[in-house]
């Protein structure tokens, strides 16, 4: 079956105007203007086949909004191609639109003044809803998102948690086959998040549409994602099952620990390493084919209160594959400058002996971006 | 074919209701708005009424010069646009985001927006002129069904000219920081281009001349005059008519050139 999602090298650019701060800098980019091109997504390619729920990772301007507003039509790309649903995004007007929801968490297509069940209405004429799908639909998503006591208040009486909710059951009334939610749960509390992230899993059960989500929180992705993508720098650094990631970054366990009294650090030293010890909390992380073994030895050797064995948080497994990456880029720009030196010194030895000429051409160098 | 007129016209009917069930949350707003949109004609007619007081002016009298600015005041409430300010406040502010992704244009729902407070501020400064011609009979104008059809059909290319030129103005936050700075301009040219400020025949020959170059006397002036019967059919009606035929498509394909590329390289800030 072909995918419902892919994207082929896919690449937005921006060149922007570079200034410095203060009157001075003002004047000088008035006068001298000078521009840098930002590389916003940079050749990612995936596939996302219809049904799955696929999350989408990286820190604040990694690309994820980026890739998906030209997933989504809004931006033409500055290479590469994309298909959604048969569609490419940005001229597939009206018909691939209809196919589609976008949910962005910090704008809105309700209504501000007026009632949730307004927009519910204007949407309703704007996808050409039949009135008996519009009515069955409705009743879903309220069913789904407890929403029979908001639809009658104007929005900007709701809370946050509440307007989000309303949020996606506007963008879901069309039963679109694919949905594109930029951070769903952004500013929300615990109990909002989570109602969200049932309904999500409801929906795609009942319904079978594909979900590409953007999140900072874990939680999101490991209750809802089977597959991430992840995105640092415009540069897709992994795309595969959570799980898989988890085992090849972090292969270690962690064994959580409420210690008795008289428990050292240094007693815990010989069962793995240390990673927090604030007694009476602690954690080890240890190798993940000895966590049970060396469980049983801690809880014989030491007084342990309490005693559990985890996967390490997410949030550290996907701190360290950006640190991995960033070591990369540093350790190529090292390299490009080492290039460079090298480079220099043989054309100062090549002019000395009556040679010359460039002999590492500019694309070459690797790291740069030029 | 006829599914998808309904499809357009029962969306027409949605938006337009939308934006009049807002318009009735913003109900103080606009009419502080409405009554700007009598105070303006009503200042230039008071200049002209006092000085027509030492005689007519290029053949406009008093009376001329109160049916003239009541015609402006009814025929500038039933063009005017601001889109230039609200479609350079989607683009700088990402509230173009979410509407893009639907499966209508974004101008539909401001052409309904538009639609709805013409149609609020109509009735409103109507009642007005109404009111207004119950006790002085200077701002009468006389029941005659061909002037009434004529100025009807003069307004709606002209509301049509001022929308689209407004639009395509706010189109240009594409590239620039302040697309409401060229709206200002607009603004600022049309007070005098268009009639507003006083009849186009009382302007300097120069300025007069300017203006039929451009896309202002089609907006107010040519309507109210129709309004008035300073112009009637055949005579000037029918040439001014083309003219302003000419300008809505003028505008109407700058709009769609304009839209075209400015969507290619709209950079979809603000989330």
């Amino acid at each position: 079956m072909a995918a419902t999602i892919v994207a082929e090298g896919l690449s937005k650019h921006y060149r922007v105007k570079a200034r410095e701060a203060g009157l001075r800098g003002a004047l000088v980019a008035l006068l001298r203007p000078r521009y840098r091109e930002v590389r916003a997504v940079e050749e990612v390619s995936f596939a996302i086949e219809r049904g799955e729920i696929v999350a989408f990772l990286g820190p604040n301007g990694a690309g994820k909004t980026t890739t998906i507003k030209m997933l989504t039509g809004l931006l033409y790309p500055s290479g590469g191609r994309a298909e959604v649903a048969g569609f490419e995004p940005w001229t597939g007007g009206a018909a691939f639109k209809q196919r589609i929801a976008l949910v962005l968490g910090n704008k809105q297509q309700l209504i501000w003044d007026l009632p949730a069940e307004e927009t519910f209405l204007l949407n309703r004429a704007i996808y050409a809803i039949p009135p008996a799908d519009y009515r069955e639909r409705l009743a879903e998503l309220v069913a789904l998102l407890d929403l029979a006591d908001l639809l009658d208040k104007p929005v900007r009486q709701l809370s946050q948690g509440e307007r989000m909710k309303c949020e996606l059951a506007a963008a879901l009334l069309h039963a679109p086959e694919i949905l594109f939610l930029d951070e769903p749960t952004l500013g929300l509390d615990v109990a909002a998040q989570e109602a969200i992230r049932n309904f999500l899993r409801a929906y795609r059960e009942r319904r079978g549409a594909t979900v590409l989500l953007t999140s900072h929180y874990m939680a999101d992705v490991s209750a809802l994602a089977s597959r991430v993508l992840i995105i640092n720098r415009g540069r897709l650094l992994y795309d595969g099952a959570l799980r898989e990631l988890v085992l090849r970054t972090n292969p270690g366990k962690r064994i959580e620990l409420v210690l008795g009294n008289g428990v050292e650090r240094r007693d815990l030293e010989a069962y793995g390493t240390v990673c927090r010890y604030q007694p009476p909390n602690a954690a080890l992380v240890v190798p993940r084919e000895h966590a049970a073994d060396i469980s049983a030895r801690l809880l014989a050797a030491l007084p342990v209160v309490d005693l559990s064995i985890q996967d390490p948080p997410i949030e550290e497994v996907i701190r360290e594959v950006f640190a991995e990456q960033a070591e990369k880029d540093t350790r190529a720009i090292e390299v490009g400058f080492e290039r460079d030196e090298g480079a220099a010194t043989g054309r100062a030895a090549d002019i000395e002996a009556g040679g010359g000429g460039d002999k590492v051409p500019v694309g070459d160098r690797p790291g740069r971006s030029d | 074919m006829a599914f998808a007129t309904s499809v357009w016209l029962h969306r027409y009917a949605a938006l337009t209701r939308a934006a009049w069930l807002v318009d009735l949350q913003y109900r103080a707003a606009i009419g502080i708005w409405m009554l700007w949109g009598v105070v303006e004609p009503m200042i230039s007619l008071g200049i002209w009424w006092s000085i027509a007081a030492g005689g007519a002016v290029q053949g406009y009298a008093g009376a001329d010069f109160a049916r003239y600015f009541f015609a402006i005041m009814l025929v500038n409430q039933l063009t005017v646009a601001w889109d230039a300010w609200i479609l350079d406040g989607w683009i700088r502010l990402g509230e173009l985001n979410l509407r893009l992704a639907r499966p209508m244009a974004p101008i539909h729902e401001a052409i309904t927006d538009n639609l709805a407070f013409k149609l609020q501020g109509a009735v409103v400064l109507g009642g007005v002129w109404l009111l207004v011609a119950g006790f002085w009979p200077a701002v009468r104008l006389p029941f005659e069904p061909e002037r009434w059809a004529l100025a009807t059909l003069a307004v709606v290319p002209a509301a049509g000219i001022r929308f689209l030129s407004s639009y395509a103005t706010g189109i240009a936050a594409f590239w620039i920081t302040r697309a409401t700075a060229l709206a200002d301009l607009q603004y600022g040219l049309s007070l005098f281009l268009s009639g507003r400020i006083a009849p186009l025949e009382l302007l300097p020959p120069q300025v007069q001349a300017a203006a039929q170059w451009t896309w202002f006397p089609s907006m107010i002036a040519f309507p109210a005059e129709v309004l008035t019967g300073r112009i009637s059919a055949p005579g000037g009606f029918w040439g001014g008519f083309a003219l302003q035929l000419v300008w809505l498509a003028a505008w109407w394909v700058l709009y769609r050139l304009l839209w075209a590329r400015g969507l290619r390289r709209y950079a979809a800030v603000g989330g």
